[in-house]
């Protein structure tokens, strides 16, 4: 994978909130990762379900993206799928910079 | 505004307490509904919602339906249950494409829903509109309630002419519409009945000019109806210079007797320092004459349906009547049926003097029992 950055418009009046979000955001991976270990797939499918609802909110559409297929993948049970999103989703939070607007 | 947050809480802001799990969600939900000059708050899950919201009641409530422990469903439903929340406008966020949350939201009282991802635009327009609702609905609500005090007061009022300030507030109290208690056009009840009237009024308007009377009869009315509405009777009538009052009536009261008697011994009491200035300004002798009589009598609204006058019919009216006709000035005569709890009342160490006087309609004289009244 490249490190090409990946540019996110946030609306300026968020802005303080973003840290927080993406600190958020990163902890979550890592629960998603713990998960699929564990085998919860139930706790995967709530992870999804929240990316879903708070990354467009903020102007993160991919998350949004990501969290759908996490929901969907772990109903569906697909393991491989879900361990493609999850790295996906790290190269995402390690390429993404942030635009204020 | 240079100082936005600060001017908002001061002048009592649109309060919305923003429930989700995921605090990113609800910090995000919170910045916006500040931004347009509300008051937000957030709780993380349901438990602490229904907490907040008892402990101060938002305006409005934004509530995520997937939660740990109860869910948005939940909360709205225990919400729209209780008497002190129903109308407390309820938003549940639910997924963009889940319908059956939606059905759901609708079965559980919910006003509005919001889907996720949150659109700026969609939630500031929703909030708005409810927000607008909710404003009418407490100001109708406020219109409501000012009306009913409005009416209350003008029942209180007209109450007023008839009761004393108290008993009227006690009727009301215990009749809210101020109508069930004289709903029974006629009944039967026990009442004591008490007549007074001006010794001393003939000649009186005899010799003062005219002009002068009425005044002179407003004062002493005015010292009479001081002294019944101070013991809770009822006037039931005035005319010329007699007044009627019932006691027990219109609502029980078990010391009547002694009411009667402390409202007599008071209107005399009361009445001597007039009759004094009245003796020195006209040189005529006044005092008041009391009859006292218990009984069974009819209570009831009689009339045409122009005109009715609550009033009270029976013998013992009749029998006071006729003793405060015989009492002297400043004296009570006490009829038979009276009599019998006087002892009770005053304690037998209390002198009586009793009378044996015939009364007009009656074939035997009766027993009644004089009390004087110092006036000195």
């Amino acid at each position: 994978m490249t490190a090409e950055p990946i540019v996110v418009t946030v609306a300026k009046d968020l802005e303080d909130l973003i840290p927080t979000f993406m600190k958020n955001r990163t902890t979550e991976v890592e629960t998603l990762r713990a998960a699929l270990a564990a085998g919860d797939l139930e706790q995967m499918r709530q992870l999804g379900h929240r990316m879903k609802g708070v990354g467009n909110s903020y102007g993160f559409e991919k998350v949004s993206t990501l969290g759908r297929q996490i929901e969907d993948g772990a109903n569906a049970g697909d393991r491989a799928g879900l361990e493609a999103r999850i790295a996906e989703y790290t190269d995402y939070l390690a390429r993404v910079q942030i635009v204020y607007e | 505004m240079s100082d936005p947050g600060s001017g908002r809480v001061a002048q009592a802001a649109f309060r919305v307490l923003v429930v989700d799990d995921d605090p990113d969600m609800a910090g995000f939900l919170a910045r916006l509904l500040v931004q347009q000059g509300m008051q937000a708050d957030t709780a993380a899950d349901g438990h602490a919602a229904l907490e907040m919201i008892a402990a101060a009641p938002p305006d409005l409530v934004l509530l995520d339906v997937q939660m740990p422990g109860p869910s948005g469903f939940d909360i709205c439903r225990q919400l729209k249950g209780r008497e002190a929340t129903a109308l407390l406008p309820v938003v549940l966020i639910t997924a963009l494409e889940d319908q059956e949350s939606r059905v759901r939201g609708i079965e559980a009282g919910a006003d509005d829903f919001l889907s996720k991802p949150v659109r700026r635009e969609e939630l500031l327009a929703r909030v708005k509109t409810l927000r607008r609702l909710h404003e009418t609905r407490k100001e109708l609500e406020g219109r409501r309630l000012a009306a009913e005090v409005q009416a209350r007061e003008a029942i209180r009022r007209a109450f007023s002419r008839y009761l004393s300030p108290r008993l009227a507030e006690r009727v009301l109290r215990e009749s809210p519409d101020g109508e069930a208690i004289f709903r029974n056009l006629s009944e039967r009840a026990a009442v004591v009945t008490l007549f007074a009237d001006l010794r001393g009024f003939t000649r009186l308007s005899e010799t003062v000019p005219v002009s002068m009377i009425v005044p002179m009869l407003n004062e002493y009315f005015t010292v009479l109806t001081a002294a019944v509405h101070d013991n809770e009777g009822t006037v039931f009538s005035m005319a010329g210079d007699s007044l009627l009052v019932g006691f027990n009536v219109p609502v029980p009261q078990d010391d009547a007797m002694t009411r009667a008697v402390t409202t007599a011994q008071a209107m005399i009491e009361r009445f001597a320092p007039v009759a004094a200035r009245w003796k020195a300004e006209h040189r005529l002798a006044t005092g008041i004459g009391v009859g006292i009589e218990a009984g069974e009598v009819v209570v009831g609204n009689v009339g045409a349906p122009s005109f009715m006058s609550y009033t009270i019919i029976g013998d013992a009216v009749n029998v006071a009547a006729r003793l405060m006709q015989q009492a002297a000035a400043n004296e009570i005569l006490i009829g038979p049926s009276a009599a019998l709890s006087l002892h009770a009342m005053l304690g037998r160490s209390t002198p009586l003097e009793r009378r044996e006087i015939a009364l007009k309609g009656k074939a035997e004289p009766v027993q009644v029992v004089a009390l004087r009244v110092g006036t000195a």
